[in-house]
């Protein structure tokens, strides 16, 4: 039997790994565990996505057709890893749909899962049905096509942006330290929509830092500001409250520039949610017994390696947000090189 | 109900009543005073319009707070901290207003040497930006008629008379604005400051610059304070000038 390899988990990472490895004429075996290929972008239907203000299908959906139209990669969908044994470049995989694949190398990609805003009670969530969280609001403008107050349904008259909520908090334990990356940038990116279809609907954006790094910085936090007249404060949000004497909320702060609390109005409050490692990512870590943040659990590379694909594991790559917090088109790119890696290890040669 | 610390609550803050009925029970002597919370409870966003509607003010979103402008403003440096563009800038976004006229004392305080707009690394236009927001508080009525605005006026009524300033003029006459007595030759009637009733420090102001003057320089500053040379051709830009300041509202003297 011609030597293949895994992949395990079908978003924008793994969807790279098995177009490159689809392409090179090796043969591939997909496992997704959802019925539809794609990751959290397709499956949750984001609206538009950072940085080329891009619909999930056109930036996703090439991939997504390209592998299953690709005679060399066998897609699973419905389908979980239950146990590996072995090491490369003999790995037997057990399926939940019974299958046992051998593959002689393993590209991870089982990515990120959401935080849950109900930790942060302080801050509403569940409570006071205008607060949602920046999936939700991705969901109403995707579902919906439209900005409302799930109170009562009615156009908000402001909104206010909730940066870092379950990112860079000691309070959640050590597991939430790290900065989602994406949050500054995307919040930029969903202000920037509501001012262009809703004009009169003011935006704020509550920071501690704003951090749209690299090519980011102008169109995702400078057009917003100077273009679209989204507004930032700078100020944690400590606390959500809502008074009944004109059914709106109010966000707690502190002012840090004008050292001053305050408790300002407001109509629509979204949280904009970290990135934590996802239940496949854990269990596929420890399946593996790759290496992983000893606070945060993501998977880290091997410490010797300077790539940042090449995991603890020899013949298994690590690919996207089962890493960190990281965007989607790292997520394919890094997935088309941890593909790569793949075929490399396990000897394919170009032929002519 | 008393205050033990009163030092560390503003005086603004601090209500009492001499008599305070709350649920008809009369509580005034024990519970007539209120101390205002710190709070801000709003923004006033109708500020921030007004400011990007002025030709100067449209810049004012490129702001990122890095304080650039404020570390180079001599205002700041050598007078009072109280005095900062950075900060003007980011109260008049959120409109902020109590605390905008917390500092009216010193807002109009900018000598426009221009080091903030040639620094800042956003492009903001700050000197120009800080008039907009001042042109707005004294149009809502937030701020009286600030000081330097009248000099402002009075340097724009020089120019617009004949196309230029002479320095001279242009100081002995402000000295004179100020209500001080200005011993004037019964000729010609123009000022002589080191005369008569002017207070020591303004004769030694006028005197300094002309004792260390170049002979030359002198004689030309008084023949021009003598002739009153126009611009070339002034009359017609005058009327020019009329007419934009006509349309923007702005009232001279003349
Ligand atoms: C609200 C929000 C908005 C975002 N918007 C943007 C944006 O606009 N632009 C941008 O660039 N990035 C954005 N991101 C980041 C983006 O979601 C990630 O970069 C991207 O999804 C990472 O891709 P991935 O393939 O590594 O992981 P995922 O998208 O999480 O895909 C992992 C896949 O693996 C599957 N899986 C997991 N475990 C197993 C298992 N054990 N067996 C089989 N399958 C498994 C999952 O079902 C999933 O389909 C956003 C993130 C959030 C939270
Ligand atoms: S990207 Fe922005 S919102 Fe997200 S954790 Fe970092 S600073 Fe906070
Ligand atoms: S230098 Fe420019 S960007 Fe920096 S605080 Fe001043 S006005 Fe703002
Ligand atoms: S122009 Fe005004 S605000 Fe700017 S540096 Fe000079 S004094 Fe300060």
């Amino acid at each position: 039997m011609a030597k293949s390899v895994l992949v395990i988990g079908g978003g924008p990472a793994g969807l790279g790994a098995a177009k490159a490895l689809g392409s090179l004429g090796i043969p591939t075996v997909l496992v997704e565990k959802e019925d539809k290929l794609g990751g959290r972008p397709v499956i949750e239907d984001y609206h538009t996505l950072i940085p080329r203000k891009m619909k999930p299908d056109q930036v996703i959906g090439p991939f997504v057709s390209d592998v299953q139209n690709n005679p060399n990669v066998d897609v699973k969908l419905g389908t979980e890893v239950e146990a590996i044994e072995g090491e490369a470049p003999n790995f037997k995989v057990k399926l939940s749909n019974g299958d046992t694949v051998e593959a002689s190398a393993i590209v991870v990609a089982t990515g990120f899962q959401h935080f849950d805003p109900k930790r942060k009670g302080e801050l509403g969530y569940g409570i006071y049905p205008d607060v949602i969280t920046n999936l939700e609001l991705e969901q109403m403008f995707s579902r919906e096509g439209k900005l409302y107050r799930p109170s009562n349904g009615e156009l908000p008259k402001r909104v206010a942006f909730v940066f870092c909520v379950g990112s860079r908090d000691r309070q959640l334990g050590v597991t939430n330290v790290h900065c989602c990356r994406y949050g500054c940038a995307l919040s930029g990116l969903q202000g920037t929509e509501i001012r262009e279809h809703y004009p009169e609907v003011d935006v704020f954006c509550y920071y501690m830092d704003v951090r749209t790094y690299g090519t980011w910085e102008y169109p995702f936090y400078w057009e917003p500001q100077e273009k679209h007249g989204v507004r930032y404060v700078r100020g944690r949000i400590a606390e959500i409250t809502y008074s009944p004497s004109d059914g709106r909320l109010r966000v707690k702060h502190e002012d840090t520039i004008v050292q001053r609390p305050s408790e300002v109005p407001m109509d629509l409050v979204v949280l904009v949610l970290g990135m934590e490692p996802s239940e496949g990512t854990k269990k596929i870590a420890k399946m593996l017994g790759l290496a992983q943040d000893p606070d945060s659990l993501f998977l880290v590379p091997a410490e010797e390696a300077a790539s940042n694909i090449t995991s603890n594991k020899a013949g298994v790559f690590i690919a996207g947000a089962c890493k960190g917090p990281i965007d989607i088109e790292s997520s394919i790119a890094e997935g088309e090189a941890a593909g790569a890696e793949a075929a490399a290890f396990i000897g394919a040669k170009v032929t002519a | 109900m008393a205050i033990h610390e009163r030092s560390l609550v503003e005086p603004e803050r601090v209500l009492r009543k001499e008599r305070l009925v709350i649920d008809g029970v009369d509580v005034s002597g024990d519970w007539n005073l209120v101390i205002l919370p710190r709070v801000i409870e709003d923004y006033d966003l109708d500020f921030l319009d007004e400011v990007l509607k002025q030709p100067e003010g449209k810049t004012i979103l490129q702001c990122y707070q890095c304080s650039y402008c404020t570390a180079s403003c001599p205002v700041h440096n050598y007078w009072d901290e109280r005095y900062n563009p950075r900060h003007f800038i980011y109260l008049a976004r959120l409109g902020l207003i109590d605390e905008l006229q917390k500092r009216a004392d010193v807002i109009w305080r900018c000598v426009s040497c221009h080091k903030c707009t040639h620094r800042c690394p956003k492009g903001v236009l700050v000197e120009e930006t800080l008039k907009a927001i001042l042109k707005v508080m004294s149009k809502k009525g937030l701020i009286e008629e600030y000081p330097s605005k009248k000099f402002d006026t009075f340097f724009l009524e020089a120019v617009f008379e004949h196309g230029r300033i002479e320095d001279g003029e242009l100081l002995f006459g402000w000295i004179e604005k100020q209500g001080y007595q200005v011993f004037k030759d019964p000729i010609l009637k123009k000022p002589i400051p080191f005369l008569g009733g002017t207070p020591e420090w303004l004769k030694q102001l006028a005197v300094k610059p002309i004792k260390s003057m170049n002979i030359d320089f002198l004689i030309l500053n008084a023949k021009h304070m003598l002739f009153h040379p126009k611009t070339k051709n002034w009359n017609k830009f005058k009327q020019v000038l009329r007419k934009v300041f006509d349309e923007e509202g702005v009232s001279l003297a003349h």
